[in-house]
């Protein structure tokens, strides 16, 4: 069966030392700046990290292992089930590799977009899985998310042209 | 021609479709992989979560799930299994309900066939029980006999009784029933007896009417009737009168009844007096003999033993 013709893709190696930087740094300031600043509660730290890097990677299973890795850590520190996270940013990994390789996403402004839906593919799964196995589920807030999307593509447009440098 | 050179180098016709599926199904799994690899991380997760999310009282959601995803086939498999047994012991019922029914219907045939012997034995006791009765009331002494027999023959109007001369019965002995007079014996042998029913044409009987007390003879029609003759035509006689013997012919001890008068004619100088008898002459079972006295001495001679 001939294989279908794909956009000429350009793929970026990421340096080790710099994401695992990244992801620590990432973990860190979740942890520490919702103590700091209210709004901090909203952003999403290591899910900008998957996005940005499955996006210079384009490369699904390395999209899909680093949203489990963060998710997984994420929940660990978190006082959530294990899981949760883990299981959002897998499929976040996975979606942003799909996006990475099918669309041109090296310049601000469809980065951004990409990043918008992403965060909001990521809450409503989270939002999903609490309300299919958390007893009682939690309310939906739209607000709530209309907020955290404002917020996390705000800081990637500071974040993603940072690490750009490294690639 | 050669089919097959083991020698050669060029793959078989019969590998080469197995070597091109095998090349698919690696191009399907490589071009799927990173979807598999979403689907099995998201799997593990989902699994982790479900041995820490606890329902229903702290049981754990992959219990819940597990039961959920087993309990549909545990219903399936018991409805099943209920409906065999269900079946299986519908038909075990009827098997036994069929048994119990063949037993039960052979319970009643023989219960039948019992309740019928019973019947006829209870009846025949009654019967008995009138005859003793009317046996003890008699002022003369009497010998039962059961009927035997009856004379082939639509013309003689005859049967033989179970009683002969060895229980003391002789010829001309008058025979009765509770109901009326029946008839006479005529032959004796051993343990038997021919009796002439009154309704032959060659018996008489000496007969009086009841109220009026004319006296006759009665003589045996062959029409299952007897008349009386030389009853004068100024005699009164009327239907329904009651017929007993006179005693004068010897035989039959006055005052039995012999049967009623259903009707009369006037002839040219004797009546002509129809006399249905009032003995069942068609349901004969059990008799009794009257004994004269000669004949209770034989009687007596018979069953006591010579010195």
């Amino acid at each position: 069966m001939p294989v279908p013709p794909q956009r000429e893709v350009e793929a970026f190696r990421v340096r080790p030392i710099t994401l695992w930087v990244a992801i620590l740094l990432a973990l860190l300031l979740q942890t520490i700046l919702p103590l700091r600043f209210a709004l901090a509660g909203l952003m999403d730290l290591p899910l900008l990290v998957t996005v940005y890097f499955t996006l210079v990677r384009q490369n699904k299973i390395f999209g899909t292992f680093l949203g489990t890795g963060l998710g997984l850590v994420q929940d660990a520190l978190s006082h959530g089930y294990l899981g949760m996270f883990g299981m959002a940013k897998a499929l976040t990994g996975y979606l942003t590799a799909s996006a990475a390789v099918r669309f041109n996403l090296d310049s601000l402004l469809p980065r951004a977009v990409v990043t918008a839906g992403l965060i909001v593919i990521h809450n409503l799964c989270m939002t999903g899985l609490q309300r299919a196995l958390v007893d009682p589920p939690p309310t939906f807030v739209p607000l709530d998310l209309a907020s955290a999307v404002l917020v996390n593509v705000a800081l990637s447009l500071i974040l993603f042209p940072l690490l750009d440098r490294f690639r | 021609m050669t089919l097959f050179d083991p020698n050669s180098t060029e793959p078989t016709a019969s590998a080469q479709p197995v070597k091109r599926e095998g090349t698919a199904v690696s191009a399907l799994l490589a071009r799927r992989r990173p979807l598999l690899v979403l689907a099995a991380v998201l799997l593990v997760q989902l699994l982790l979560l479900s041995f820490q999310i606890t329902r229903n009282h702290d049981v754990r959601l992959i219990r819940v799930w597990a039961v959920a995803l087993v309990d549909p086939f545990q219903r399936s498999l018991r409805g099943i299994t209920e409906v065999s047994e269900g079946a299986w012991r519908s038909y075990r019922s009827l098997w036994r309900a069929q048994q119990e029914n063949q037993e039960l219907r052979t319970q009643l045939v023989s219960a039948q066939s019992q309740i019928l012997q019973l019947s006829e034995q209870a009846a025949e006791s009654v019967r008995l029980r009138a005859l003793l009765e009317f046996k003890s009331q008699l002022p003369f002494q009497t010998v039962a006999a059961e009927v035997i027999a009856s004379s082939p023959g639509e013309s003689s109007n005859a049967i033989f009784i179970g009683k002969g001369a060895d229980e003391g019965v002789t010829s001309d002995l008058a025979v009765i029933t509770p109901e009326g007079v029946l008839g006479k014996t005529i032959a004796v042998f051993s343990h038997s007896s021919q009796v002439l029913l009154l309704t032959d044409p060659s018996s008489g009987v000496g007969v009086m009417l009841e109220k009026t007390r004319v006296q006759g003879v009665l003589k045996g029609d062959s029409r299952n009737l007897c008349l009386i003759r030389y009853i004068m035509n100024q005699e009164p006689v009327s239907p329904g009168e009651a017929v007993l013997t006179s005693g004068l012919d010897q035989i039959y001890p006055k005052g039995l009844r012999v049967g009623t008068v259903v009707g009369t004619t006037a002839g040219n100088i004797y009546k002509r007096v129809e006399v249905k008898p009032a003995a069942d002459l068609s349901r004969l079972e059990t008799v009794l003999v009257v004994l004269k006295p000669n004949s209770i001495e034989q009687r007596a001679a018979n069953v006591s033993p010579h010195p």
